[in-house]
Formats: C-alpha cells, structure tokens, sequence
C-alpha cells in the first residue's frame, strides 16, 4: 500500500475514533446527576434563567435524544466546542491560547527522555552487566515509582529554592524585556524544569527497552556481517545497529502520548506551567464543564494525530512495513 | 544454577512453589515485600489508632523534631506524623480496588478478544484502542468532577482508566495458549467454551498476568495521589496526595510538609515494584540472565 | 611459494556457565593463492569458529585466543591491532555467511550495503561506489541490476541475497573469501547456483576459498584440498581427490558415507538427506576427556583411543588416528 492511501485510512480511522470520544463526552454530560443545562452551566453560581434557556436552546436540550447528539456533533465538527461561562471565553479560543505551552512541555519531556534513554541503553547494551546496566535498572523502578508531581516539587526545593538556578513557576519571566532569541532563551530556562520532571518518568522505559533492544540486535547476523566488512565499530553500533533498535523504541513512543498528557497534567499544575493542564485544573475546580469536556476532546485528538506521526515515523524507519502496508 | 538443582530432592515441586523459592531468594523483591508489609502495617494502626490528622495541634510549620513532632506541622499547624499515619489508607485502599477493577474488566475484554479471535477480537480490542487515546488522569479527572469525589467514583473511575493495558496483555496470552495441545485435548473430551477459558487458559496465562497486576496497583496508587493532589480526593478524607497538594503553595517555606508523604507515597509503590520484578524473575528464571 | 594463509596449532577456549571450554584444540591450516581449502564436519566441530578467528571475530569475552598462530602472507594476524584487522576485513578477506535471509541489514539498500565496503576500504567517491556496486550486482548475477540496486533486502529472494552477500564479499577483490556454510539454507537449484557463481568468481580474480561445509558433495565439487574438523581438532588433511577415495579416518569415512547418491530424482524430491549415519552425535565440548573425541562413536576403537589423544601424522595425507598410524607402520615394516 502506498503511503498517501496508508495516511487516508490512518486519518479516516482517527476521524472515527475522534467521533466517539465526543460521543462518549455527550454521554457523560447526560449521565450527571443532575439537569444537563445546569452542568453545562456549571456551578458557578448565579446562573440566571435566560442564561439556562439560552443553553437549552443551543443545545437543542427540549429535542429527542438523537436529536441533541446530531446537534452536539455538529457544533464539534463545526470547531465549537461550546462556551465557558466562568471564564465567559468560547472553549476553543481558551484552549487555542494554551495548546501551544502543552506540546511544547510535552514534545520536549518526549525528547529529552527518548535522547538520554537511547543513549543510556545503548551504553548499557555494551556491558550488559556493567554499571550502566545498573544504574539503567535503578533508574527504572525509580521512574515507576516516583510521583510526578512530587518529583516536580522535589526538584523545584533544590533547584530553584536553596540552589537558585531554575525559575520556580511560569513560563516567561514576569517583566520581561529583551530580543525574541532572549525570550526564547528565557523560556527554555523556564523550561528545563518541568520538561526533565516529565521526562524522569518516561526516560527509564526507553533506557530498558533501548537496552534490551540493542542487547538484541547486537547478537544479529547483520552486525557480524558489518564486521566482516571492516566497518568501524562505532559505526557498528551507531548505524547498523541503533537503526534497527529504536523501532521498538518508536513504537512505544507513540503509546507513551497518552501518559506523557496525562503526566503534562500535573506537572503543570506543579509549575503553573501555562498550558491545557493547568487550565483543565482551573475549570475542574470551577466545575467548568464545557472546557474539562472541550480539554478532553483535544487531549484525545492529540493523541490521535500523535499515533498517526509515529506509525508514518515507523513506516519511514522500517522498510519492511512500507511494501508490506500493514500495521503493526 | 547448577548446585541449586542438584541440592534440591528429585521430587518435582509444584510451579508455584518453584516461584515461590525463587522469590525468596531474590533480596530485592523480598526488602520490597519487608517494605511494603511495614507501610501495610502502619496504615492499619494509623486507621485504627492515628487520631483526627485535621485537628490543628500547634504552630503551623514546625521544624521536623522539634518541640516532640517527629515530622514537623503544615501550613495550619496539623500534625504530620497523624496525617501520615491516616493518609495512606485512601490510597491504600483505592489503589487496591481501582487495580481489582481494572484488571477484571481488562482481564475479561482480553480473555474474550484472545480466545474467540475474528470479529469479537477486532470490536473488542477497537474499545481497547479507544480508551486509551483518552488521556487516562483527564479522563479520571472528568468522571470524578461529573459524580462527586469520594472514594468509591475515585476508585471506579482509575479502574475504569487502567484496563486496556491488562486486555492487551491477556489477549496476547489467551492468543498464545489457545494454540496449544492441552487445550485442544480439553475440546476434545468436550469442555465448554466458558469452562476452556476460565479453567484451562486463563490458570496458565497467570504468571504474566499477576506480574502485570502487582504493577497495576503500583500505578493505580499514583493515581489516586495524583487525583487527591488535585484536590479531586475525597475531601473528608486525608490522604498523602491531598497533604501534598494542601502543603504545595507553601513549599518555599516548608520542605517537610510535602516531602514526607511523597516519601510514603514513593515507598509504597517502590515495594510493589520489588515485588512485581521479583515475581517476573521467579516466574520467568531464563530472563535474569539477559 | 610461501601460503596465502598459515594457520598453525590454533587454540580458542570459551568462558561458559560449565567453566571454560576449548573450542579449537591446535588447528592448522595452510592455504595457497589461488586454492579451495574445503573444511568439513558436523556442526559444533569448530569450523565456523576457525573462520571467525581468522576474521579476527571472535567475540571477546567470552572467547579467547589461547594460543597458535594466524599469519596472513607472512603477517601475524593475532594481537594484531583492531586497527589493522579492520582494514584487512572485507579488503583482503572477504566472507559469506550461512543465514542470508538475516545477514543483510533490513533497513539499508542493498547498493549501499556493497558500497558503504568499497567506501570503508577504498578512496572513491560515493557515485564511483555505487557505479562499482552496480557492476558487482551484475558480475554476481543478479537480474536488472540497475533496479535492485536500490531495493531492501526483505524485497530479494534467498539466493538473491547470497548474492549480494557475495558482492559484498568481493567487493574490494580480496585475496581470501570465506563461505561458512554458503548454501546450506537455499533451495537445492540454487545452491549449485551460488556454488557455480563462487568458482566463476575463483576463476576471474584468482581468489583463495576457503569452504566451510558439512556437505561432502560440495567438496568434492569444489574443493582442491580438504581438512576434516571434529571437536576442535584437525583429524585428517590432504587432497580433495586423495581423501575422497581412500579417506583414512572413520569419522570421514563416516561422512563419505553421508554422500547422497546423485540420483536426480531424489534430489527434486526433498533437500539432501541428514548426516544421520553416523551413530551418536559430537559430545559437547566440556564434556571431552582424554583420548581421541571420535571414539565414543567410533566402531573400530581400541583401548589406547580412549586414553590418549592421536596426532595428526602423515605429510600430504594427514590423519590422526591411532588406527591408521598402526596401519600405516605395519605396510612400512
């Protein structure tokens, strides 16, 4: 299968999956206790009731069933994923300001956690019993083990309170002034911080698969074959055989995204980071429906086009997949 | 490897008591079970006998160790030692729930998929696939906020968050055995569907699976303190994460309040991480030695 | 004319779980510009061990070069540095594997397989190299040359594969081409195929092979010398033709025995039928005590085969058995 038609399914199967998440959020909202107008809404106190007759006639509350979903899916399709009465902003412009900070907490956890595990495993698969192994090893009970959130305080305590080298919170500094490569520069300070938070949790997973995988493919016959050739070593191991070892690596990566938002989530909260997280804390605390619902439509999507970049980035990397056109 | 076999008498001891030795020689897996124990054994005292960890009993931020408070006070001068004491229970409890949960509904969906393959598989394992686009902790943060927090919906709605990792691991197990020659004689002398899965497939896909559950209660617990860190626990209920989360504004000028139930929440999941590596090793021998 | 290759009393042990185990006990092996050594034996015996050793491949730990002496045109090869070794891979020895479905990298093209070897040992530029690869894929024959040159391997049938392993090999026209077992998983039309393309390409560049094999009907197609391995040992060595007719040594007797008969029939039926005929199999290699190895499987042992191991006698003709050297010295007197 050829890889324009490979991307229409994969696309065609993520618009399904997207549909039934928004389904499921219809759902959920009718399951609440309570009159569904109420709980978009949300307890914020002071409804008034032109403000529960405008959301009854917006949403078609008075129709059939079928009626409201065909409604609610509409509004979706249509980008409008509803309006937050507490903070009196439409739900996609609210998110559109804090989707940005999110993928670039995330994409970053995501790097830094896959280049330092890489090169960990790959050190490690040398000396499988060497102290690199070890440390691999501790390093990957401690990452299941540790909780995100208290990792990220633990950090900020001797990072940025008694070795004042990292900013506590935020994203930018407060005032500040400055070139756009200075505002970079500022944001990555503000950056480093959270992003190895996130990454702590994820960067043992991939130094034991990377381990394992290069342990692998370092006893194949294509590796002896390299040798034979009188290919250097570290060719050896830095081409022939970590381009075969991080295909499981991708793989698991593109699973990973579903954490690594979940994982986003806390740490954000943690370091009042300004993305979808902290804005998913805000509304939850609010009982702010229509953004939590709207926060969970997007996280989901995210998701969704994360899985597809990955099995493009897999076919890319393995030729095997490509002429085969199947999934894994 | 060789004097073990040959100092052990001929008589073949059962799998799992084989596992069973296995682990008790592993040192790490059995500092995990002393751990956990230890933790298991202070929630319960602390449950019966800890006291009420919200009652302000001196002045907010006292220093661990000083004036007979072990860990110190927090923010409103509550004693931590008494919410350490009480605070793992919640967790303790819904971690364990939430994994019984998960792993049933993950267990049934994957016994079902791997065993009747074809059209069941393909449905079964799309709702797998489906719930886990949903980023699990938002998702569980949006089932808690719609039915109210406490214990029971914070519970249900991990379990409900967790299982698709435990179907695809028994699919791929029920996959495997279902090919196998046992399970074709079972057919053979007339075992029912219901009987072949749940008394023949699923008792010899189980070291996987229980390897795979002591970690899920790992996980289940970091979620439960994640959710109370959020303030979305129970709020009449104090437990590590809610110590955390109360504490975390102030954390500039008090380290203790928050670290010590980090400490606790860490320790509890690292003993279950022992374990669950101890179990993998015990179960799968060949393996210690990649 | 001094050998292309000497090989004299090689020794390589490996650490195991059982403690350490000689692997090659004293193996030698002259080869000259030019010739086809076959080298023969059932597998564990220590042949593809002394190609690795050869190729400076032994993997270390757990393997050890214990003793003996590789010389390359004169050039001592062992403790040579890595440096030099590297340089001499795949320039002056070039080797073929068994397994070609797996010893081709799956995420390269094959052209840039053939031609990252011309790139290592040559000074050319990246187009001269592929220009190169694409006259090795034809010289090797592979069909439309100019298309496969960019394909993966996965997309090549076996034989196809060992073909490219072969350009590979020659690639940078060596004076020593290894083949560890070069047919034995093709199908049996091909494997006269590949064995057909080696000594086109022996005949062209006047390359020395040596053939690793357990198929004495390979070997007496191909080979001009054999030398007959059994647990680590050399046990008989000597002309192709000489050891085939009148082979000394049970254990090649044994093997001759293996030859199928070239009945066409059966050969399109199945692949060639086991080694089986010989009773027992090669004892493991940590379990060999004093004696000859072969005599645990031996019909003809006596006493002294049990206890004490026999040279390898006998100049042109070599064999090491206690049977024969008594043969030998009762025709003498």
């Amino acid at each position: 299968m050829n890889t324009a038609a490979y991307i229409a399914r994969r696309l065609f199967y993520g618009l399904v999956l997207m549909f039934f998440v928004v389904v499921l959020n219809f759902v959920l909202i009718r399951l609440a206790p309570g009159d569904p107008a109420e709980v978009i809404a949300g307890e914020m106190g002071g409804i008034t009731q032109e403000m529960l007759a405008d959301i009854r006639a917006t949403y078609g509350l008075d129709k059939p069933i079928a009626t409201q979903l065909a409604i609610y899916l509409g509004q979706i399709a249509r980008g409008d994923l509803g309006m937050s009465f507490f903070f009196d902003q439409p739900v996609a412009k609210l998110i559109g300001t804090r989707i940005g900070a999110t993928i670039l907490l995330v994409l970053a956890a995501q790097l830094v956690s896959i280049l330092i595990g890489v090169v960990m495993g790959v050190f490690a698969a040398r000396k499988p019993n060497g102290v690199v192994s070890a440390l691999v090893a501790v390093f990957s009970t401690l990452g299941y083990a540790l909780p995100v959130f208290w990792t990220g305080i633990m950090l900020i305590i001797v990072f940025a309170s008694w070795l004042p080298i990292f900013p506590v919170e935020g994203m930018r500094s407060a005032r500040f002034e400055g070139g756009s490569f200075a505002y970079v520069l500022d944001v990555l300070h503000h950056l480093v911080l959270p992003a190895v938070t996130l990454a702590i949790i994820f960067l043992a997973q991939y130094a034991r698969l990377a381990r394992a995988s290069m342990i692998e493919v370092l006893g194949a016959d294509y590796i002896r074959t390299a040798r034979a050739k009188g290919v250097p070593e570290r060719r050896v191991v830095f081409h022939h055989a970590l381009r075969n070892a991080v295909l499981p690596i991708l793989t698991v990566a593109g699973l990973q995204f579903g954490n690594l938002i979940s994982g986003a989530l806390l740490v954000e909260t943690v370091f009042n980071w300004p993305g979808m997280g902290t804005l998913a804390f805000d509304s939850i605390l609010r009982r702010d429906y229509p953004t939590v619902m709207g926060i969970l439509i997007i996280g989901a999507a995210m998701v969704v086009v994360a899985n597809i970049l990955t099995d493009l980035g897999y076919r890319l990397a393995d030729p095997r997949i490509r002429t085969e056109g199947g999934r894994r | 490897m060789n004097e073990l076999s040959r100092s052990a008498p001929e008589r073949a001891a059962s799998p799992a008591a084989e596992a069973w030795r296995m682990f008790r020689r592993n040192r790490p897996a059995m500092l995990g079970t002393a751990i956990f124990l230890t933790m298991l054994g202070v929630v319960i005292y602390g449950s019966l006998f800890g006291g009420d960890p919200f009652e302000i009993v001196w002045a907010p931020q006292t220093p661990p160790g000083e004036d007979g408070f072990v860990f110190g006070t927090d923010y409103l001068g509550r004693n931590l030692a008494t919410g350490l004491l009480v605070g793992g229970a919640p967790t303790m409890a819904v971690g364990a729930a939430a994994a019984v949960l998960s792993i049933f509904i993950g267990v049934t969906i994957g016994a079902l998929a791997g065993y009747y393959g074809g059209w069941v598989d393909n449905l079964l394992m799309r709702i797998t696939e489906f719930f886990q686009v949903l980023p699990a902790l938002l998702f569980a943060m949006v089932l808690v906020t719609l039915f109210s927090p406490s214990l029971v919906t914070i519970a249900t709605a991990i379990g409900v968050v967790m299982w698709p990792q435990t179907a695809r691991l028994t699919r791929a197990e029920f996959l495997k055995i279902r090919e196998l020659e046992y399970v074709t004689a079972a057919r053979a002398i007339g075992a029912g569907n219901g009987r072949i899965m749940w008394r023949v497939i699923l008792p010899n896909a189980l070291p996987p699976l229980i390897v795979s559950a002591t970690l899920t209660v790992g996980v289940a617990i970091l979620f439960e303190a994640g959710l109370s860190f959020l303030g979305l626990g129970d709020p009449n209920t104090m437990s590590w994460g809610m110590m955390i989360g109360a504490n975390r504004e102030y954390i500039l000028d008090a380290w203790w309040p928050v670290t010590f139930p980090g400490l606790a929440i860490f320790l509890t999941v690292f003993s279950v991480s022992l374990i669950g590596d101890g179990l993998n090793d015990a179960f799968n021998p060949k393996l210690r030695e990649r | 004319m001094s050998p292309l290759l000497d090989v004299r009393d090689l020794r390589v042990e490996f650490a195991t779980r059982h403690g350490t185990v000689t692997a090659l006990d004293g193996v030698s092996l002259r080869l000259e510009p030019g010739e086809t050594l076959g080298v023969v034996g059932e597998s564990g015996c220590g042949k593809s061990i002394t190609a690795l050793a050869i190729m400076g491949l032994i993997p270390m730990p757990p393997g050890r070069i214990a003793g003996g002496s590789i010389r390359l045109d004169g050039e001592e090869l062992i403790g040579a540095p890595e440096r030099r070794l590297r340089q001499l891979r795949g320039r002056d020895i070039g080797m073929i594997f068994q397994e070609p479905m797996t010893s081709l990298n799956p995420v390269f093209r094959v052209g840039d397989q053939i031609a990252e070897a011309i790139l290592l040992h040559q000074d050319v530029s990246r187009d001269e190299a592929r220009t190169r690869a694409l006259e090795l894929l034809r010289t090797v024959g592979v069909p439309d040359p100019g298309q496969r040159i960019d394909a993966y391997p996965h997309e090549l049938s076996g034989g196809l594969r060992q073909r490219v392993m072969i350009a590979i090999a020659i690639s940078c026209q060596p004076r020593l081409l290894i083949a560890d077992e070069p047919t034995t998983a093709l199908d049996v039309t091909v494997q006269a195929q590949i064995f057909d393309l080696i000594r086109d390409i022996q005949d062209r560049l006047g390359v020395a092979v040596i053939l690793i094999t357990h198929d004495m009907g390979a070997i007496a197609e191909m080979a001009d010398r054999v030398a007959v391995m059994y647990a680590g040992r050399v046990v008989e060595e000597g002309p192709a033709d000489a050891i085939l007719d009148s082979p000394a040594h049970p254990y090649t007797r044994g093997l001759i025995g293996c030859i199928p008969a070239i009945d066409p029939a059966l050969a399109a039926l199945d692949r060639l039928p086991p080694l089986a005929e010989i009773p027992g199999v090669v004892p493991p290699l940590h379990l060999l005590g004093q004696g000859c190895a072969f005599a645990d499987r031996c019909i003809e042992a006596v006493d002294i085969c049990r206890k004490v191991a026999p040279p390898l006698t006998g100049r042109g003709h070599a064999v090491a058995c206690h049977l024969h050297a008594a043969a030998a010295a009762s025709e003498e007197s």
